[in-house]
């Protein structure tokens, strides 16, 4: 029980990251390869304002923290998306993808300037829920986690299927071009896109962070999230969620079950599988794939 | 002695000369004289300097030809150098192999995991390959590190190398290694340029341009596409293996997916799909945590603990940089300034369709 519901927990930060990879590939095809660095210096981030704000957590210092790193997770989406990709459109989506090994190394020499490569962890929902009378116990945070990545699922869900802007938003990753001819503002979407990646991938961090330590070195976490993008599909929102939990499994368990070294080699051998088996994903379409 | 102009050919002879003008001929000349000279005058630090500079040129050399000419983008280029430096460690400390041995061995290695590495691209292009090529980088990473741990002191010690020795020479001054490894990467230089220029390397600039043409005119793409992985790999497993006898020793903790972006910084910034900006820009980026380092000894503030960070982002800002504002490299600032002394005084507008923008 304890260890389905840590698969649960730690599925949900994988799908949150793969989720904001999902959505940038949709609507720009470009793949993101800086996605852990963002969801690290997010999490750095929230350690500081939190910081900032008292050093407690509690109350309303927390919401404030919060306040703080959703703006910033939000600016920062603006700001990379003007700065960089916007630059970019037209050339071939992997010089944008090189473009993001460039920000993703630029991010994580930022944690090394500015953060000292410290290890730092962000002390919320570390109290235990329930205790098993095993000994082992669920912590708030992993109850936090689940209900924040269903939340936030189910929020793109409703936004892509119900909301104007949504509807835009799908047009726009189909054809972007017959979308500006319906006076969809193309611009504003990939925006948007980047906003929500940013946002989603802070938040995974946040997470992160409450669960183990953060470093330099967590920035790993953004290759289990492309990973899980890739078992889901690159272009489906409901392939990312099931993906991640996927990916989540097979990490934890191999841990558990056969060596730690082995764990973190995992989400590479899973990529290499179902590269050669389904390179499209369990939801994928076919027709995205770059075939030869 | 023949006066006429340097572009008119006469013979097949001249149009396969690698340098068409004699101007290019006495620079080239000039140039390479400059360098034989370089360990009269300089200290052993710049030769440090030199030397590493000239193991990257092999391996961007290598990686140039697999991404810059045949388009395939790779991130596995670290493995392939791990691959060279953990074969060469094998052979020359466990059974004592000499280098001449143990060097073109690595080669072959790295060939072989080349080969491995370049099964998928059979089925993808682009990205996708991308990704491919760094789950194998972590996949091969993993073995490293377990048998670095079965075999080595410690699991986190390494493997020493002995220095390379061939009756009774040793080379362990930097000034030895600066001749050894110039005249390597002069011959690895000269095998690239000539084999962009073969049948081999227009094959793969048609593959780079579009697959399908190729395939259609006749190119056997499957087979030249494994044939670019295998030539880089190999090439990358001799920087690895040089490397590893130049540094003594070999940890699988120095092989990681920021020194394969590195690689891949050092064709962005030289100039993808041309040697030259392969050598160009392996030097820019070798050279340049160095020279950021200096800069700031300049500079008032101290950096102390963060100045690894400062070097790794000027390579991240690097790269972003040229890609956004300079997308041809370095050899496409050289092209500008020459053509423009070329033609000076006038000014001449770029051609619409050429190499501008």
């Amino acid at each position: 029980m304890e260890l389905f519901v840590s698969i649960l927990a730690l599925g949900s930060i994988y799908a949150l990251l793969a989720g904001g990879i999902v959505i940038v590939y949709k609507a720009s095809r470009v793949v993101n390869f800086a996605h852990g660095e963002l969801a690290i210096v997010g999490a750095y981030v929230f350690h500081s304002a939190g910081f900032l704000t008292g050093a407690t957590l509690t109350g309303p210092s927390l919401l404030v923290t919060i306040a703080i790193s959703a703006a910033g997770s939000t600016l920062f989406g603006v700001v990379i998306y003007l700065s960089l990709m916007r630059r970019l459109l037209g050339r071939p989506t992997f010089v944008a993808a090189m473009v993001t090994i460039g920000l993703a190394i630029i991010l994580k020499a930022g944690i090394v300037v500015i953060w000292q490569s410290r290890s730092v962890g962000i002390a919320i929902g570390r109290q235990p829920l329930y205790s098993f009378a095993g000994g082992g116990r669920i912590a708030w945070i992993d109850l936090v986690s689940i209900v924040a990545c269903v939340l936030m699922f189910a929020a793109l869900a409703v936004f892509f299927q119900y909301t104007p802007l949504g509807r835009q938003f799908r047009g726009a990753a189909e054809n972007p071009l017959l979308a500006a001819q319906r006076q969809v503002n193309v611009n504003l979407i990939l925006a948007l896109a980047w906003v929500l990646a940013v946002f989603s991938a802070t938040l995974a961090g946040v997470l992160f962070g409450s669960r183990s330590m953060l470093s330099p070195q967590s920035t790993i976490i953004g290759l289990s999230g492309l990973t899980a993008a890739l078992v889901g599909g690159l272009d489906s929102l409901r392939g990312a969620a099931l993906g991640g939990f996927l990916v989540a499994a097979a990490t934890y368990l191999t841990a558990r079950l056969i060596s730690p070294t082995l764990a973190e080699t995992v989400p590479f051998l899973i990529l290499l599988v179902v590269m050669t088996w389904r390179p499209w994903g369990l939801f994928g379409t076919l027709e995205e794939l770059n075939r030869v | 002695m023949r006066t006429q102009s340097p572009y008119l050919l006469v013979s097949y002879a001249e149009t396969n000369r690698v340098l068409p003008n004699p101007y290019q001929r006495v620079m080239v000349s000039v140039i390479v004289a400059a360098i034989v000279c370089i360990p009269f005058v300089a200290g052993g630090y710049f030769l440090h300097l030199m030397n590493l500079c000239s193991i990257a040129v092999i391996g961007a050399v290598g990686i140039n030809l697999l991404t810059g000419y045949c388009g395939q983008l790779s991130l596995g280029q670290a493995s392939f150098l791990a691959i060279g430096a953990f074969t060469t460690a094998i052979l020359a400390q466990r059974f004592g192999l000499p280098f001449f041995v143990a060097i073109p061995a690595s080669c072959c290695a790295g060939a072989m995991v080349g080969f491995l590495v370049g099964l998928p691209a059979l089925r993808f292009r682009g990205i996708y390959l991308a990704i491919t090529t760094l789950a194998m980088h972590y996949a091969i990473i993993y073995v490293l590190t377990d048998y670095q741990a079965v075999v080595g002191p410690s699991a986190s010690a390494g493997i020493t190398v002995p220095a390379p020795s061939l009756g009774g020479f040793t080379l362990n001054s930097e000034r030895g290694w600066f001749y050894a490894l110039l005249i390597v990467a002069v011959l690895v230089v000269m095998f690239g340029i000539n084999l962009s220029r073969t049948y081999i390397g227009r094959a793969w600039i048609a593959i780079r341009d579009r697959d399908i043409a190729a395939e259609a005119s006749g190119i056997n793409v499957p087979y030249y596409k494994l044939l670019a992985f295998t030539i880089s790999a190999a090439l990358a497993a001799l920087a690895g293996s040089l490397g590893a006898y130049f540094t003594t020793v070999v940890t699988v903790e120095e092989y990681t997916l920021e020194l394969a972006i590195v690689y891949l910084a050092m064709i962005i910034v030289g100039g993808m799909g041309s040697i030259t900006g392969a050598v160009l820009g392996a030097i820019f980026i070798t050279l340049l945590p160095f020279g950021v380092e200096r800069l700031f000894e300049v500079l008032p503030w101290q950096l102390g603990t963060t100045a690894f960070g400062i070097e790794q982002a000027a390579i991240g800002a690097a790269i972003i940089g040229f890609l956004l504002f300079e997308p041809d490299g370095l050899i496409e600032v050289y092209r500008r300034i020459a053509t423009y002394f070329e033609r000076w005084p006038f000014r001449y507008r770029e051609l619409k369709g050429g190499s501008g923008r």
